[in-house]
């Protein structure tokens, strides 16, 4: 059982970055439900989406339930701490240095040197299967986004992934 | 078909699944206007279409009412067909479905209908089960995706089977949640045969509609005597104990999952009824008799409490233990099902959420636009309409939103009543596609009754505060085959107005004057109604360049805010520690206009000499 929160502004990818880890999830035969923000939101808003893996109906994660929240905007992280169990784990795109609860990565930069700053969600999700906080590894994703048929899209998105897995060693 | 697999498993969001319901049930015929949280059902249609090169018609049409009408007539011509929209669209549509469900269907007729609990995208927080209800329709409401590709079969069938529309109606946390969900070949397509000329039913006069009525309401009630679905049914173990929870739809799902967590809710028989409408009465009440209480958790309208007579041992939304507006979420749902227990709630500190609010896009069309309006018409009511141009509310320039058209409607009662009208001029901002959608007779109505405001169409070529679905100026259609793309200069001119003009958001001084000009026909001239088009493309659309240009700020900045108070462009950041406005080059579309109206003139072009 894996519940999850992953927030940020709308434009920065987090539907993308959620509905892909569904989809390699249920490709491993999980049961996965998510639930993602749009309409008015996403023109910069904040937003977030909830995942869950397990035997559950609903898609929202509850109040003290996620083991991690994954935040691509430092300053949405507080608008989604309560969402987090108290021993769960905040994994957020920042220049900062850890701290006990916090796992920090500068994807934005990262993303940056990677080609593109839009690249930052893919940057967090290396950064986060490579901390083994998935129940999928980060040479699975990749298995993944190399299937993607635009090859400049495919390599931007390799690039930008084993940056934020290189990060996290 | 070209799909290999006759079954797989997709990662569906509810939307795609009713999508994915429709196709398989054999339907041929699917018109939509665009609402979230209902977009992606016929969005996803065209997917399908394309994936299993499936031969269903697909289409956006121009309003919620004109969708319905086209998925009726393909009923009567003996077509499945599905009409689809948000729950304010059934509004739009619901004189024809009324009338539709006296004079039933032919082919499966399944109106699909989300919901938006919240509200997050939305003005109501209307339940369409109580709409169903009115009308005297069927009504399925899905839990989860999986339920709802199911559902979306079964209400084919039923609508097909009693001849009278179906609605679905799935919720927000529905239409966009996502799920592993089963799907299966596609059943070929389903007709009942060609239309049959039967004017006492398609054509009914008023006597006939009588007998029309009258066969509804057996239609009704043998539903409740031969569906399962009308019955409530036991999702929990069967514990015997003192207390039952009935509910239904999506909050179900929510009241499952608390009731698995939680040991002191292991005595209570949780039931949740899929069709809340028309619903067996008598079997509500029996569980309501059997047990000590019941508590119903529905969501937005007791739609299922009421159905129930005796309901002096009934907790719910006409009792107060759950309340009368907003989102029935799961923790919310913990703390009524707890209470309703007679348990302890833990109080918990409301989460501290400085939610970041939504604003137009960087390089938006409607900034400049609004921008100069607000210049030109400095102490002007605003009247305002529904799309993404509703953000014109950020920089002082929507002073209203009622519904889709209501901008034009509005305008002529604004400047009609007889206070202060010399000082407060209207101007009327809305969108090409809201328009197209309900502005016409408005416009036709002010420039007959010479109804004296500006109205300015933000025109960007597609509906695009729901993903850019095309209008009927597009030369294309939703699937992407070719349309006739209607011209809305030539249409306005049909609606009599005789100040027309287009002009570019982007080109400051053009659309100044433009503004300016439309000002001296309407107020200074007194000649009624002037129409000017802010027309470029929305840049969020992925033919659309942006240039590659990138702004920096010099030392001419006095820190005036002008940027971020007046124009609001998101890519302006204000540095509190270096007292210093910088310029997001991520988030900078490069589209300049901040440069043709910084105050102090002290954006450049990067790379370009300071002053």
């Amino acid at each position: 059982m894996l519940e999850m929160i992953l927030c940020g502004r709308g434009g920065q990818g987090i539907v993308f970055l959620t509905r892909m880890i569904g989809q390699i999830l249920i490709a491993k035969g999980l049961d996965v439900l998510s639930s993602e923000t749009h309409g008015m939101a996403v023109r910069g808003g904040s937003i977030n989406s909830h995942l869950r893996v397990g035997p559950f109906h609903s898609p929202l994660v509850r109040e003290s339930h996620a083991d991690v929240l994954v935040s691509l905007d430092p300053g949405e992280t507080a608008n989604n701490i309560h969402f987090l169990k108290p021993d769960g784990l905040v994994v957020e795109n920042s220049p900062l240095p850890d701290d006990p609860r916090t796992r920090r990565v500068d994807a934005t930069r990262l993303a940056r040197d990677a080609g593109r700053a839009q690249l930052e969600n893919v940057v967090m999700l290396g950064f986060v299967s490579a901390l083994g906080l998935l129940p999928v590894s980060a040479d699975e994703i990749k298995a993944r986004l190399a299937q993607d048929p635009r090859e400049r899209v495919r390599a931007l998105n390799l690039k930008a992934l084993e940056a934020g897995v290189a990060a996290a060693s | 078909m070209t799909e290999t697999k006759d079954a797989d498993v997709r990662f569906l969001m509810g939307n795609e699944a009713i999508g994915r319901g429709a196709i398989e049930a054999g339907c041929s015929v699917a018109a939509a206007y665009p609402g979230t949280p209902s977009s992606e059902i016929l969005e996803s249609l065209v997917r399908w279409k394309k994936e299993l090169n499936h031969p269903i018609y697909v289409e956006w049409s121009i309003n919620e009412k004109v969708a319905f009408e086209v998925a009726y007539g393909a009923s009567l011509a003996g077509a499945r067909s599905l009409a689809a929209m948000k729950m304010v669209g059934l509004n739009v549509a619901s004189d024809p479905y009324l009338s539709a469900a006296y004079l039933g269907v032919r082919g499966g007729l399944v109106v699909a209908v989300a919901d938006d609990p919240g509200p997050h995208s939305s003005q109501t927080e209307q339940d369409s089960r109580f709409f169903a209800w009115f009308a005297k329709t069927p009504v399925l409401d899905p839990g989860t995706p999986a339920e709802a590709l199911r559902m979306t079969l079964r209400a084919f069938e039923i609508s097909e089977k009693y001849e009278v529309p179906a609605l679905l109606r799935p919720c927000l946390r529905v239409c966009h949640a996502r799920q592993n969900v089963p799907i299966s070949a596609p059943l070929p397509i389903a007709g009942v045969g060609p239309f049959k000329k039967d004017w006492t039913r398609w054509a009914a006069i008023p006597k006939f509609r009588l007998i029309l009525h009258r066969k509804l309401n057996e239609k009704l009630s043998e539903m409740v005597r031969a569906e399962p679905e009308c019955r409530p049914r036991l999702i929990s173990e069967a514990s015997g104990g003192p207390v039952a929870i009935i509910t239904s739809g999506s909050v179900s799902s929510h009241v499952r999952d608390v009731a698995a967590s939680d040991e002191r809710l292991a005595q209570v028989d949780v039931y949740k009824v899929d069709m809340p409408y028309p619903v067996d009465a008598a079997a509500l009440q029996e569980i309501v008799d059997s047990h000590e209480k019941t508590l119903f958790v529905e969501e937005t309208y007791p739609v299922l409490e009421l159905h129930v007579q005796d309901r002096r041992k009934v907790l719910g939304r006409m009792t107060g233990h759950v309340p009368p507006q907003g989102e029935l979420l799961p923790d919310l749902v913990e703390d009524i099902m707890l209470s309703g227990l007679g348990a302890p709630t833990v109080a918990k500190p409301a989460p501290q959420i400085k939610a970041r609010r939504p604003s137009l896009c960087p390089g938006c069309p409607h900034r400049p636009a609004f921008y100069t309006i607000k210049k030109v018409f400095e102490h002007a009511i605003y009247s305002g309409d529904i799309g993404c141009y509703t953000l014109g509310v950020n920089m002082g320039v929507v002073d209203t939103c009622l519904c889709m058209g209501a901008s034009i409607g509005m305008a002529g009662g604004l400047a009609r009543a007889p206070q202060g009208q010399s000082e407060h001029p209207v101007v009327a901002t809305i969108g090409d596609s809201t328009f197209f959608h309900a502005g016409i007779p408005a416009l036709i109505n002010a420039v007959h009754t010479k109804a004296p405001f500006v109205l300015v169409i933000m025109d960007n070529a597609v509906t695009a505060m729901t993903g850019g679905q095309p209008t009927p100026a597009n030369d294309y259609l939703a699937d992407g085959s070719p349309g006739v793309g209607v011209d809305m200069e030539k249409l306005i001119q049909g609606c009599g107005v005789e100040s027309i003009e287009v002009v570019d958001p982007y080109d400051h001084q053009a659309l100044q004057e433009t503004l300016e000009r439309a000002r001296r026909h309407t107020f200074d001239d007194g000649k009624g109604v002037s129409v000017v088009i802010a027309r470029r493309p929305c840049v969020r659309m992925p033919n659309v360049e942006m240039p590659e240009e990138r702004y920096e700020i010099g030392e001419e900045c006095d820190l005036c805010m002008s940027c971020t108070r007046d124009l609001e462009c998101p890519a302006f950041q204000y540095i509190k520690d270096d007292k210093q406005m910088v310029i997001d080059e991520d988030l900078c579309a490069g589209c300049g206009f901040c440069v043709q109206v910084c105050p102090s003139q002290a954006i450049k072009a990067k790379g370009s000499a300071h002053a």
